[in-house]
């Protein structure tokens, strides 16, 4: 049974392991940082799984307890902050489909948005996912009338970084 | 169109480049032992129960000879059995709060069910910091009213000087219980000062963000 349980997690796991990356990308600086993570989000997964009914999405689930996990549970090991390394970490558009100054545009706005408090950047992260202010409100506690205005907030907050 | 609403269009294509684990490689993670927070504060919560009550055990034989022979071991006893009454009560509520953390809560629920179960923590740390105090002055009124068994009891004993006199030994006793209680009392404060600010600095700083968004 256990065993069932466990092969069906790692599957459900191994298919949306992209939404955890991306959260690994957006809160650590570093590879090992990024592994760190990944590992503790898969972790708290595997313990709150049981309590995954299926009556949502296994994605839909998995955001809040990898969130939780990056903003609350996580612990960063403390030499590691420092290290940025952000030619590893930023936006990257493998592409030539587009010109060299959009691609740098967004480089500098994944830089901005890296630059923000654990909370804003569980907000844009939420919103850069296409999840509707309902979601989002939902997943922080917060109600969405305050959620929109955050995001608002955030807006602007975006734009003096980047033309400072 | 802003910029953030530029970054939303190109959002999904940084998936490319996307590390990409493989079954087995997520399977390993799953016998990992997770490092979260709410694990160390069960993890120290332990510690410090087993510490406070190893401390208890581990009295050398002379310091335990001297209260019984003043006439402290009926008082001491009781007092042990109250601080291992509290104790308990503090074990079944740290494990209370330990299961109600659900990482599947909302954040700022998540976060607000941590900070419980650190107030608890802080109950208990003032629970010892003023037993400590209570027992070190308790003690030292009994002494002081008790001088001249307290100077015969450490006579006998190796470690005064037999040519010390009375009013100089009691002067040097009550000094030095006064500056070791200061200091034990101290390093106490210290201790849970920079292992609490450690571990819980960032979720205040985050929980204080969520507050902020409230109002």
């Amino acid at each position: 049974m256990e065993k069932d349980l466990e092969h069906k997690f790692v599957l459900q796991l191994e298919e949306n392991q992209r939404i955890v990356h991306k959260i690994c990308r957006l809160y650590t600086n570093d590879d090992d940082s990024h592994n760190d993570l990944f590992q503790e989000i898969t972790i708290q997964l595997w313990k709150a799984y049981p309590k995954f009914r299926g009556d949502s999405k296994f994605s839909t689930w998995m955001y809040r307890v990898a969130l939780n996990t990056a903003i609350t549970l996580y612990r960063k090991s403390k030499r590691r902050i420092k290290t940025q390394d952000f030619e590893n970490v930023s936006f990257k558009i493998a592409s030539k489909e587009f010109d060299d100054t959009e691609e740098k545009q967004l480089a500098l706005m994944y830089r901005a948005v890296k630059e923000l408090n654990d909370i804003d950047k569980a907000l844009v992260f939420l919103y850069l996912e296409d999840k509707s202010f309902r979601e989002i409100a939902e997943t922080l506690g917060i109600s969405e009338v305050n959620a929109r205005v955050k995001m608002n907030r955030i807006r602007r907050k975006l734009r003096t970084i980047l033309n400072p | 169109m802003d910029e953030l609403e530029l970054l939303k269009k190109q959002w999904h294509r940084q998936e490319r480049d996307l590390p990409e684990l493989s079954y087995n490689d997520i399977y390993n993670m799953l016998l990992k032992k997770s490092s979260s927070i709410v694990r160390w504060i069960f993890l120290i919560s332990i510690g410090e129960i087993i510490f406070w009550t190893g401390i208890a055990f581990l009295l050398p034989d002379s310091s335990k000879k001297f209260t019984d022979d003043i006439g402290l071991h009926n008082p001491l006893l009781i007092f042990n059995m109250i601080r291992y009454t509290v104790f308990a009560v503090f074990i079944f509520l740290f494990y209370k709060n330990y299961t109600k953390i659900s990482n599947t809560d909302s954040i700022k629920k998540l976060m607000q069910s941590i900070l419980r179960t650190r107030k608890t923590v802080r109950y208990f740390i003032l629970y010892n910091i003023v037993g400590t105090c209570v027992i070190l002055i308790g003690l030292n009124i009994y002494y002081y009213f008790n001088q001249d068994l307290v100077f015969q009891l450490m006579k006998n004993s190796d470690d005064i000087q037999a040519s010390m006199n009375k009013e100089h030994f009691i002067s040097m006793f009550f000094i030095s219980q006064l500056v070791l209680g200061t200091l034990l009392i101290i390093g106490i404060i210290i201790f849970y000062r920079i292992v609490y600010g450690i571990l819980l600095r960032r979720l205040d700083k985050n929980y204080k963000e969520l507050k902020k968004i409230e109002v």
